[in-house]
């Protein structure tokens, strides 16, 4: 009837990447706030890294890149 | 035939895209991340690349189609012209009472009731129809609604008042995300009618892709549709079911984008336009004050629950005419183009665009309004609107005043 192992699947990978991205952005516009001297390349290197992951969600978008 | 339907089936790209600018564009919008127009313009142009980036649902899609609605049985033009009839005025209605429904539910709801007629009911599949369509239509909001309230939690936790106007940014790609992701997608079932129709005709050969001309056309409708821009569905989405902002868009888009991209690439398909509501609902119950309107939620799941019934309806009636000859065919687009141009002179009563999209909705739809009472919601919005600055700068201040208190 339904797949429900693939649902499951999606339900956890889509959990752990929005909450992944949504956490780095916070983290960085946090940091990046912050005075103190190591804190702005901290919330530089989180909004790199939240990057990264859209870049990874546009890599899955395109199947010219996975073929 | 051939032609009539390809034109049809273009005209049904275009309504899919203005139907779906929402998706990605309505909380930037809301928000104020994104310019109305510079974000309609954003949501074209990346779903004209989005179209042409990849073929392969078109390729999938051509068969599924087929086996979905029917069940092996042999599709003809007359058939497709009726479903994507049905399709399309349903789309059309919908539009003008500014609910976001699935445009390929109405796809598949057209299809399905030209099939029925055309084929008797044992050409569709229940089943399968249960399993791929009616189920994933329950589990794609609450999946993406689960996901937008904890995603806002999150965001909420972590960030301090005064920073969250950062999430502006942020907002700008991950709609743009959901909007190339929705361009990949959409286009594609429109490039796979028009193949299947080319098939059926016999001007291609069977087991093929679609011809480059195919993609190109199919990629400017939807372009155009999207620039069009659905704003009563906007307005909906960005407005009518909660408010919404920065921190709530941000993580509403990113919880929306990986679930399409999670359900699109292992192997359960789900609607973006489910996704995206659901998503919008999520981050509404997220956000500590934020409520949500239950009964236009109400409304939009009753919108999605007689879309494949209605637009099946159509289609089954388009079919009836359509099957006894050319002239039935005749009449079809007749009437198909009368209703279609009085809907759009209907909505010009009550025009929802680029300027008064920040409106909030009281009621979905109220095609009937005078000039005067026009005014005076205005004069009420920005009232409104005056009340809600000062609230901010407001809460604003005693936060501050709390952060020093912590230091």
């Amino acid at each position: 009837m339904i797949d429900w192992a693939a649902f499951f699947i999606v339900l956890v990978a889509t959990l752990v990447s929005a909450c992944l991205v949504v956490t780095l952005y916070s983290v960085g516009l946090r940091l990046i706030d912050g005075t103190r001297g190591w804190r702005r390349p901290a919330g530089i290197a989180c909004f790199v890294l939240c990057g990264l992951v859209v870049l990874y969600g546009v890599y899955l978008v395109i199947p010219y890149f996975h073929r | 035939m051939v032609v009539l339907v390809i034109v049809l089936a273009l005209f049904f790209d275009f309504t899919n895209g203005f139907h779906d600018t929402a998706n990605a564009m309505a909380t930037p919008i809301a928000t104020g991340a994104l310019k109305p127009k510079a974000a309609v313009a954003i949501a074209a142009s990346l779903n004209l690349v989005g179209a042409f980036l990849s073929t392969e649902v078109a390729r999938t899609i051509s068969g599924g189609l087929i086996k979905e609605g029917e069940g092996g049985i042999q599709i003809t033009p007359v058939m497709i012209f009726a479903g994507l009839i049905g399709a399309t005025l349903w789309n059309m209605v919908t539009w003008l009472l500014g609910l976001p429904s699935s445009s390929s539910h109405a796809l598949f709801g057209g299809l399905i009731g030209a099939a029925i007629v055309g084929a008797g009911f044992g050409s569709v599949d229940f089943a399968v129809l249960m399993s791929k369509v009616v189920l994933p239509a329950l589990l794609a909001p609450l999946t993406a609604g689960l996901v937008a309230y904890l995603a806002t939690r999150l965001a909420y936790g972590i960030s301090k008042k005064r920073q969250r106007n950062g999430y502006k940014h942020g907002q700008v790609f991950t709609s743009s995300l959901v909007s190339l992701a929705h361009g990949t997608n959409d286009a594609q079932k429109t490039m796979g009618v028009i193949t299947l129709t080319l098939i059926a005709g016999g001007y291609q050969a069977a087991g093929s892709g679609p011809e480059f001309w195919v993609i190109a056309v199919c990629a400017l409708a939807i372009a155009l549709g999207t620039y069009t821009g659905g704003w009563r569905i906007i307005r909906t989405m960005g407005k009518g079911l909660t408010e919404i902002e920065p921190g709530q868009g941000f993580a509403a888009e990113a919880s929306t984008a990986a679930t399409i991209l999670a359900s699109s690439h292992l192997g359960f398909a789900l609607s973006t336009t489910q996704v995206s509501s659901g998503s919008v609902i999520g981050t509404g119950i997220g956000r500590k004050g934020a409520s949500v309107r239950w009964k236009t939620a109400g409304r939009i799941g009753i919108g999605w629950l007689i879309t494949i019934p209605a637009a099946g309806l159509v289609g089954a009636l388009a079919a009836v005419v359509a099957l006894t000859g050319v002239v039935g065919v005749v009449i079809d687009t007749v009437v198909a183009v009368a209703v279609i141009a009085g809907i759009f002179l209907y909505s010009r009563r009550n025009r929802v665009d680029a300027r008064n999209v920040h409106d909030e909705p009281t009621v979905l739809v109220r095609p009937k309004r005078s000039r005067k009472q026009r005014q005076a919601e205005a004069r009420e919005a920005e009232a409104r609107e005056a009340d809600s600055r000062e609230a901010d700068s407001h809460d604003e201040s005693t936060d501050n005043s709390k952060a020093a208190d912590l230091a």
